[in-house]
Parts: C-alpha cells; structure tokens; sequence
C-alpha cells in the first residue's frame, strides 16, 4: 500500500514551503498574516497571495491597481476636464466627495446592461478579444518591478515590456476586423496608420534612456538616477510623453476612436460590460507606459521609506509617481482639440521622430561624457 | 481643385502659443472661473417684474371680467361663486404675458416668480379661482440665491438667503370709477343692470305705474363697470367718483 495521504501532504508541505520563502513583508499586516498561515488550507491561499509573482499581478502594481486606475483616472479626468472647461463635471453619485464613485457607478450599469452581438459580426473573436486584450496588458506587468516585489528579472526588462505593451493595438486592429462595420473599418484602418508613427519614437526615447543607463534592468536604472532622468534628458522626455498620449489615444491623438467623428472607431458595436473593457483598453495602456515612465524619468521607486508598509512601500511610490503622471496627461484633453490623422502622421514621421532621435543622440553624448 | 496655402508659424511662435495653452490650462484648473448655477440647490434672483405664475387675491377682486377680456389667448375664464364672478386660469392657454396683472385696477392677479411648475395631468392645468389664490404647493431645496455681475468680467455673487418668490403689488394709482345715469331717458327697466352688479349696489324701486327708480348705492359701487358695458340702451356711463361724491347721489327714472 502507498501512502497516498502522506504523498499528498508532502506535495502540499514543499508547495507551502516554496511559497512563503519568497513573500511580501508587510509590518503592518503581519499579526493578520501570521494568524491566517495557522489555518489549513487557508494558508496555501495566503501563501499564494503573498507569493512575490502573484502579488505583482493580483494587486501592485497588477490588477488591483489596474482597477484602481480605471476608476479614479476616468472620474479624475471628466472632473479635471471640466473644471478646466467652466463645467461641473460627475457630481450626483456621492455628492459628498464630488461623485467620485460615478464610473462605479457606470461599470455596474455596464455589468446589467445586455452584450449585444450583432449579426455580422465574427462572433468568436469579437467576444474574445476584448478579455484576450488582458494578455499585452498583465504580461508587461510581470517585468516591471515595484523594489523588491517583482516577478521576473532580466536584463532586457524595458524593452521587453514596451514591445509587449506594443502589441495592444493589434488586438484592437483585430477588435475592428471582427466588428465588420464601416465606422469600426475606419477607426481600424486609422490605428494602423498612426501605430507605426509613433511606435518607433516612443522606442527610440525608450532605448536612448535604456543607452544612458546602459541597462534595461528597473534596478539598475532606479540605481544610476543620482537625479531623475527627466533632467538627465529632457528631451526624449518630451518625445517619450507626446508618444505616450499617441499611444493611449488621448485627445489630441484620439484619431482612431473620434467619438464625435465615427463613434468610438473599433468599439462601435460593442455594448454592456464588453464596452466597459474595451474603453478601459486605452487607460490600461497609458497606466502601464506611466508606470515605464515612472521608472526611465522619475527614478521609480526611489522615496522616504514608509515604515509600517515594509515592501509595499516601494510598490506605493512607483504607482503613486505613475499615478500623477497620468493624472497630468489626462489633462492634455482640455488643452488640444484632436487632430486630422494627415496631421498626426505628419507630425509623427517628422517632428516627433526628430525629437527622439536628439534625445538618443543627447544620451550618447551623457555615455561618451561619463565614459 | 484649389489648393490654399496657410503660412506656417515660426517654431518659437507656435511653442509660445503651447505654453500659454497649457498655463491657460493651469490656471483655469485651480481656479476656474465656472458660472454654474446648481439649480434646485441654489437659485437665480429674478427680477420683480419676472412673469410667473399669478396669483389670485379674493378679497380684492371686484369682479370687473378685465383680465378675462384682455386674455390674448383666451386663458381666462371666469367662474360664478355665489353671487361673484372670479377669474380661473388655464395653463395650457396661458403664455404668461401679465397682460391681466397690468389690466387688474386693484391689484388682485399678482405676478409670481414661480416658473419651475409641474402639473400631474392636463385637467389640473386648468387651475379655477379657489386653486389661484394662495401659494402653490412648493418644494424649495435651494439655500443660495445666486446672482450674476456683467460689469467687467463675469462674475456670480452668491448669497446664503432664500428669496421670496411671491411679489407683492401695490394697488395702482388709477382714477376710480363709480356707474352712474347720463340718459335715464334711455332706460327701458329691463334690470339687466340689476341682475349683473356683482356687489348689488344698483336696485330699482317702482314708484308708480309710470315710473321706476334707479338706485346706486356708490358706497358699494366698486366701479367695475359690468353694468356699463351690459346695459343694452347705454343709459349709464362711468363718472369720476370725487366728481359724483360731491355733486350728491343721483337718482334716476325711467
């Protein structure tokens, strides 16, 4: 006779074992942590949650905060918006606090609202790539690290996240294609166009910053900012942030969802909780370049330590750094009215792959400075 | 196809021109200079003159069918109760011109600055006399009463006040009226004056076979001239009332 049970426990012990060698210290939650880990069961579950690569994807700066994002930076921005535009902006849910729970308030009226799918549509991606479009999303999330939880380290850490996070406007390419409707055709044919126009600037300011580090690894680069790399090179900042608003598709650069133009472009046909995810694909991205942004200008997660908070503290800051920058973008929509795509691509091709190309070329003159 | 040709801004010029939108930006965002007025909770002023809702004062009403008789759009219809007649207004026909608060002598269809009304169905637009007088039901969630200064820039000046919407009319300075004979020759004592005066200040008396009496009582009198324009022989015409207090009372046959 085997034994099956003392197998099984073992798998179990060694799994547990595994799991709490590499979890997150929270000072703070410790009691709490340490009386959940007395528990069977539950503590494989605690164990799991606290596990470094889980915690990266399931709270900061993973899901959590993609959440968190999604329905802060979406209520800041219409408040933001109009109170530049002599507006009042969301107020009736939570008068309180200025309605800062109305896109809460939205997504449940998403959740109830019927998916409609229309009959020309290809149903089997049309359904499928608005969830799939999590993949570029979290993926990246894996290779940036917030101090010391992180879940994969590489050498190669930027410039892989950025060509993952690249890869989102295909699935709205295909998002467009499964749609089969003429506005959906044009707001695809739109991204294509200006996808490639400010990919390769937002690249090249990326790598002049990764060839003035002389490393794409987070650490390394959080480690040489004696100052924030926004005043080592300003320029491929600059370069680095219009690309940005390029790539989310903020206002001036909104080209392919236009709502007044051809009614949100790919997203047109979409209704109830599908909407809701297709909408937040755009602050999905810009969250996921500001948290780049954070790391290549802003020194990451360098700050005051917060005591109580342990690790979590770095996690705090990167996010918190990332959080005002996007705060500051959302802004850019009260500012610029949208542009034409001739525009966009003109100015693409020619301004702003000047600036980045200055912006590599003032990187190489900090490497040959300094040696 | 023609082609035009816009020059193209200096680069110096145009990054200016990006600053100060971005600054405008800024400033606007800490302080904005909004002009908003969260209307159920705060609340314009208007202006005395502002033509609501009118109101209806019972006791002043003399039953004179002016309002009635000026209404362009035929909104006014006057309803008997017991011995008066009173004005009813009908919602649906009304385009709250006021013409009847300025034809009102004494000053009983008041103007309101009630505008925000809701009516539950298209019959209780059709508000009768009872319905007029008094304040409508209201509720007032407003605790600010707002108001705008159009000199220089524009500003809102906001007040912790709730203001009255109900406006108080004085009675017009007009002269007043009192009915009176000037052909009693015309008269055929067909009482039609009689049965009209809504005070019953005007009685006939028969003297004898031949003759009958007229009597006004001026006391009553209220000079809204029902008797005037009912009179089929126009045996009576409006006197000034001092005049006619002076000269006595008169009484007239037929």
């Amino acid at each position: 006779m085997v034994d099956v049970s003392g197998i099984v426990s073992g798998i179990v012990e060694k799994i547990f074992a595994a799991l709490t060698a590499n979890m997150v210290n929270i000072p703070i939650l410790e009691p709490l942590i340490n009386k959940l880990l007395q528990i069977p069961l539950v503590n494989l579950v605690v164990a799991f949650i606290l596990w470094k690569p889980a915690f990266v994807i399931l709270f900061v700066p993973g899901l959590l905060a993609v959440t968190v994002v999604l329905l802060i930076m979406i209520w800041w921005e219409r408040k933001l918006t109009a109170r530049i535009q002599w507006r009042v902006g969301p107020k009736e849910v939570s008068r309180r606090t200025g309605g800062i729970i109305q896109t809460l308030a939205d997504g449940m009226r998403y959740m109830f609202q019927e998916v409609i799918i229309h009959r020309d549509a290809h149903k089997l991606y049309f359904l499928q790539l608005p969830i799939l479009s999590f993949i570029p999303v979290l993926l990246p999330i894996l290779l940036i690290p917030a101090g010391t939880i992180y879940a994969i380290r590489s050498p190669y850490a930027i410039q892989i996240a950025v060509a993952l996070t690249a890869l989102l406007p295909i699935f709205i390419l295909g998002i467009g294609w499964s749609a089969n409707n003429r506005f959906a055709f044009i707001g695809t044919v739109r991204e294509a166009f200006l996808y490639v126009a400010y990919e390769i600037p937002l690249m090249i300011a990326v790598l002049s910053m990764v060839l003035l580090y002389k490393s794409g690894d987070p650490f390394v680069i959080v480690e040489k900012q004696w100052i924030p790399g926004i005043f080592m090179n300003p320029i491929a900042f600059i370069a680095f942030l219009i690309g940005m608003v390029m790539a989310a598709g903020r206002l001036p650069f909104d080209i392919s969802e236009a709502d007044q133009e051809i009614a949100f472009g790919p997203f047109v046909e979409y209704s109830g909780i599908i909407f809701g995810l297709v909408m937040g694909i755009a602050y999905e991205k810009l969250y996921l370049l500001s948290l780049i942004a954070a790391i290549l200008f802003f020194g990451g997660w360098s700050g005051p330590e917060i005591a109580f908070l342990g690790e979590l503290s770095y996690a705090i800051w990167l996010f918190l750094k990332a959080f005002v920058l996007m705060g500051f973008i959302v802004m850019v929509r009260a500012i610029y009215g949208r542009y034409r795509l001739d525009q966009a691509l003109k100015f693409g091709w020619s301004s702003l792959l000047t600036f980045s190309l200055i912006g590599f070329f003032i990187s190489a003159g900090w490497v040959i400075w300094l040696g | 196809m023609v082609r035009i040709k816009v020059e193209k801004p200096k680069v110096h010029k145009s990054v200016a021109l990006h600053i100060k939108a971005i600054t405008t930006a800024f400033k606007e965002a800490i302080s904005p200079g909004t002009i908003t007025i969260h209307y159920p909770r705060e609340r314009r002023k208007l202006p005395d003159n502002f033509r609501g809702l009118l109101q209806l004062d019972k006791e002043k009403c003399i039953n004179c069918f002016r309002c009635a008789h000026i209404c362009p759009a035929n909104a006014i219809q006057m309803y008997q109760r017991e011995n008066k007649y009173y004005p009813g207004i009908d919602y649906t026909k009304c385009i709250l011109c006021h013409f009847c608060v300025d034809s009102c002598p004494t000053a009983a269809l008041k103007p309101s600055k009630i505008h925000d009304v809701a009516f539950a169905s298209l019959s209780t637009m059709v508000l009768p006399p009872e319905e007029l007088a008094g304040e409508p039901e209201m509720w007032r969630e407003d605790t600010v009463t707002v108001e705008y200064d159009f000199d220089g820039d524009l500003k809102m000046i906001k007040r912790k006040e709730v203001e009255n919407l109900i406006v108080e009319v004085e009675k017009p300075k007009r002269p007043e009226f009192v009915a009176g004979a000037a052909f009693p020759e015309n008269c055929i004592a067909c009482r039609i004056c009689v049965n009209s005066c809504p005070q019953n200040a005007i009685t006939f008396k028969l003297q004898d076979l031949q003759t009958m009496v007229l009597e006004i009582d001026f006391e009553k009198c209220t000079g809204c001239m029902v008797c005037i324009r009912n009179c089929p022989t126009q045996t009576l015409l409006p006197f000034r009332r001092e005049e006619v207090l002076k000269g006595g009372e008169s009484d007239e046959q037929g």
